[in-house]
């Protein structure tokens, strides 16, 4: 794992200094600045010094845990982080919560009653979550649960003046994250309705079921206990990627929900050139990566004795 | 000067210039708080019978998330620059006509130009209680021209006799500061200058408040992040980062309580705009323009429109920037011909890109200058460039270009291709419909453009190549905010860096100069200059001047009192009140 952070820094320090102009090239301003201004600061910045210089620099700061300042917000990466990070792991997990909860319910009914209307009906909402881009099905939401029924907020992570007490304010937190939190998860939520209903319906119809049955084990039993369990195990495949994907994929859905999480702080750092916090996000994103497939590899072994590690 | 880029880091304008000056004779108070020349109200605002009352919050939308620099020192972005607005008041106040006012402090100017007195009013408090004295202004000018300082404001000190060396950290004070007393102080300056009181900080810091943070913290501490402080009509009460800032009463403000209990400056996401004003969430904010036939529409609402500090142009390239020399060198043979430019400038219906990529919101120009400014040449006195493609056509056939082999495109005068590429950038929806027009509109009269490298350029990646003078860039598409004065210095002078079209001409240096000189202490001689200036560029065409866009200030009907200008919808807020 260390040999395959080291290269990810490499080339993330690469593809981030490839980009072309750099975080001064915004600040072209004659109503604030002039040229020379700018000149100074590169320097400061270190931004004329030789790109091997500037990596030896930036690592052996991460290193020391050290990511270096931020030079749009003007503050220390790890304080700005800190902040975002929490908005977003609330808004990943309630998001998997969602998605698990949806998924599981759909595609255990889809799947035990196959092509009958219930069915159908599951699998056609699954193909539409399927087909609606991310940022439109958001603002959809927005207008209809926010604006014309006024159930939740449209915007934000807590309300103005809101929120005394723990209880009322992590109510407060989940009324706001509800909306941003469902969006997120819904080609997720499809992806594994449609996975699970199509592999209960297959394993339904294989030798081992089809002996459960014949020995008088009740239908339910036969669902929760025998198919489900097989079919669990492609879904904990996904987990490991769902979590990278989860905090990069919340770029969309947290800029339009006005969100203040890492993915709309990737997104606005990326435009302005902000280095230092483009390289911690990345770098940050693929460790997650990396940790969830380990996850996955132990909770195999949980579902799946036969892949359990001795 | 004070209000940088009332466009700043936005995608789509990108660079902001700041032409600051103005004549500095001391003027009457409460400068230009009447309507705004420019402003156009649609929508019955309708005057609601009866005083103003006290109480009431309001939400005010902005539609990108805040940095929260919360410093007039070192803030950068328009976002921050809206929150300072409510909380923080200058010593001297930029009008409607963009000339400045005394505001806190009124001052006076020695026969020579060189040295300011500053009166501040007694009795101005600071949100925490302590009184502001000339040392919060002094304590102010330090930290900008402080070695450690690290934000982008040391032109506006570097006026000051002394600053420099202060700044080398080679003196331990600014020399040409002298503190009279806690409400009188004087300055002098390195040289006598037209617009010295448009360039010069006009902010104090609260000195003791910030007692003890090196300079290098400041822009992280807790006193400018978390519990900021300032001279406003509203105090910050609560900040969530990237959400709101709630802003309450500050019942010792110093022109009077304001009548509003609160505001509330929350971030919304702008495809929404519409909806959140619809339904009252959000009372007062600017939206896209590509919302505004569906805002005309709403019956709670009504709209003021101000037209924006700043232009969209087309640009020629005639050459490179010396690094040596520092100066611009005409190089390019391509665009030497000032028959071609005007030619192209005929050729492009400015309108037809306005009604159809910004709905119709905004005024074209011809001279780079805001529409509002005093020193606006008339529109009789520059040539006014109406689209018409036939005599775009006859220009080009005056000046040799013509076509030769039959193909629908010109040749240039030696018979060879003449092909012309056009660099633009991506950013909106309609970046690419109205690249493709103004290619269109090239290629109607003859002139084989195409998109600069078959695409859009990203903003960064576009200027970069423009900086860099990149030999594929020819025609480019840009825009500049402006800001108060007319003095074209930083874009137009051959030793600016930021001159992009590279073009030098020798007599439009020497007005810009001309503008600055002893002589133009006289506003009527100094007027006279710019407006000699802006005949020569718009005859000259170094840029394709297209249009000032418009601002569209969108208003909740229960909220009155609003004043808004060409650079700013949120001045004088301590006025606002609600009618429910």
């Amino acid at each position: 794992m260390v040999p395959l952070l080291f290269l990810i820094s490499i080339v993330v320090f690469t593809l981030a200094k490839l980009m072309p102009g750099d975080a001064l090239s915004g600040k072209i301003d004659p109503t604030n600045t002039n040229p020379a201004y700018i000149a100074e600061m590169r320097e400061k910045l270190g931004y004329n010094d030789p790109l091997y210089v500037q990596y030896v620099r930036w690592l052996s700061g991460v290193i020391q845990g050290d990511f270096g300042d931020s030079f749009i917000h003007k503050m220390p990466v790890s304080q700005l982080m800190g902040h975002r990070l929490s908005n977003t792991i609330f808004l990943a997990l309630l998001s998997l919560l969602i998605t698990y909860l949806i998924a599981f319910a759909a595609g255990i009914y889809a799947g035990r009653r196959p092509y009958t209307l219930g069915d159908n009906l599951v699998m056609a909402l699954n193909y539409i979550a399927y087909a609606i881009p991310s940022f439109f099905a958001a603002i959809v939401a927005i207008y209809i649960f926010a604006i014309t029924l006024g159930w939740v907020p449209a915007s934000g992570t807590i309300s103005v003046g809101g929120g005394e007490g723990w209880l009322a304010s992590l109510l407060d937190r989940l009324k706001h994250a509800i909306l941003p939190a469902f969006c997120l998860g819904l080609v997720q939520t499809a992806q594994y309705t449609q996975f699970l209903r199509n592999d209960i319906i297959e394993s339904s119809r294989k030798e081992y079921v089809r002996t459960a049955r014949a020995k008088g084990t009740s239908e339910s039993l036969v669902y929760n206990r025998h198919i489900l369990r097989n079919s669990l195990i492609p879904i904990v495949t996904f987990l490991g990627i769902d979590i990278g994907l989860l905090l990069s994929g919340a770029v969309i859905t947290e800029k339009i929900f006005v969100y203040p999480g890492v993915g709309s702080l990737f997104i606005d750092s990326v435009s302005n050139r902000d280095y230092s916090v483009v390289m911690t996000i990345t770098m940050m994103l693929s460790v997650m990566t990396l940790i969830g497939n380990l996850i996955a590899d132990l909770l195999y072994g949980i579902v799946d004795p036969r892949i359990r590690l001795e | 000067m004070k209000k940088k880029g009332s466009l700043g880091m936005s995608v789509v304008l990108a660079f902001s210039i700041a032409l600051a000056g103005c004549s500095g004779q001391p003027a009457t108070t409460e400068g230009g708080q009447g309507e705004s020349p420019g402003t156009t109200t649609t929508g019955t605002a309708e005057q609601p019978s009866g005083e103003p009352k006290y109480g009431g919050t309001v939400t005010y939308g902005f539609s990108s998330p805040f940095q929260g620099l919360l410093e007039r020192g070192f803030y950068e972005g328009v976002d921050d620059d809206k929150i300072l607005y409510f909380m923080m008041d200058p010593l001297f106040q930029v009008g409607d006509d963009l000339r400045v006012y005394p505001y806190i402090a009124e001052w006076t100017e020695s026969e020579d130009h060189k040295t300011f007195t500053f009166t501040f009013k007694k009795g101005v408090k600071w949100h925490n209680g302590e009184e502001l004295t000339v040392e919060d202004w002094k304590y102010a000018l330090e930290v900008i021209a402080h070695p450690d300082y690290t934000g982008p404001r040391y032109s506006y000190v570097e006026m000051i006799e002394g600053a420099q060396e202060y700044h080398e950290g080679k003196a331990n004070e600014i020399s040409g500061i002298k503190v009279i007393d806690p409400y009188t102080i004087e300055l002098k300056m390195k040289r006598a200058a037209v617009n010295t009181i448009d360039n010069l900080w006009s902010y104090p810091m609260p000195k003791k408040y910030y007692e003890g943070i090196p300079i290098k913290d400041l822009p992280s501490s807790p006193q400018v992040r978390q519990k900021p402080i300032g001279t406003g009509p509203f105090k910050v009460k609560n900040i969530q980062p990237g959400e709101f800032v709630e802003l309450e009463r500050f019942d010792d403000y110093w022109q009077g309580k304001p009548y509003l209990d609160g505001i509330v400056y929350k971030v919304y996401d702008g495809a929404l705009a519409t909806s959140l004003l619809k339904n009252g969430e959000i009372d007062i904010t600017d939206i896209p323009r590509s919302q505004v036939k569906e805002v005309e529409k709403l019956d709670n609402v009504y709209i003021k429109e101000e037209d924006e500090l700043g232009y969209a142009y087309i640009g020629f390239d005639f050459g490179h920037w010396d690094k040596e020399q520092e100066r611009v060198v005409m190089d390019n043979p391509k665009f030497q011909n000032k028959k071609l430019r005007q030619a192209f400038y005929y050729a492009i219906d400015r309108q037809g890109l306005l009604d159809a990529f910004e709905n119709g919101k905004g005024t074209l120009i011809q001279s780079p200058m805001p529409t509002v400014s005093w020193a606006k040449a008339p529109d009789s006195e520059l040539i006014p460039y109406e689209y018409n493609p036939e005599k775009a056509k006859q220009l080009l056939d005056e000046a040799g270009y013509k076509d030769i082999d039959g193909d629908g495109m010109r040749e240039d005068p030696q018979g060879q291709k003449f092909t012309v590429t056009y660099h633009a950038m991506s950013g909106t929806e309609v970046s690419e419909p109205r690249a493709q027009a103004v290619i269109q509109f090239l290629r109607e009269v003859g002139i084989d453009a195409s998109l600069n490298g078959g695409s859009l350029k990203e903003f960064n990646l576009f200027y970069d190549m423009i900086e860099n003078d990149d030999p594929s860039v020819e025609l480019f598409a840009g825009a500049w905010g402006l800001d108060s004065d007319p003095d074209p210095t930083g874009l137009w002078r051959s030793s600016d860096m930021w001159n992009f079209p590279r073009w030098y001409n020798e007599e439009s240096d020497r007005l810009i100069e001309e503008g600055v000189s002893e002589k133009a202490f006289d506003p009527e001689y100094r007027k006279n200059v710019y407006i000699q200036w802006q005949k020569l560029v718009n005859e000259e065409v170094p840029m394709i001047f297209l249009y000032s866009r418009k601002e569209i200030n969108v208003i909740n009907k229960r909220l009155q009192g609003v004043h808004t200008n060409s650079f700013a919808n949120n001045l004088y807020s301590h006025k606002w009140y609600v009618t429910d």
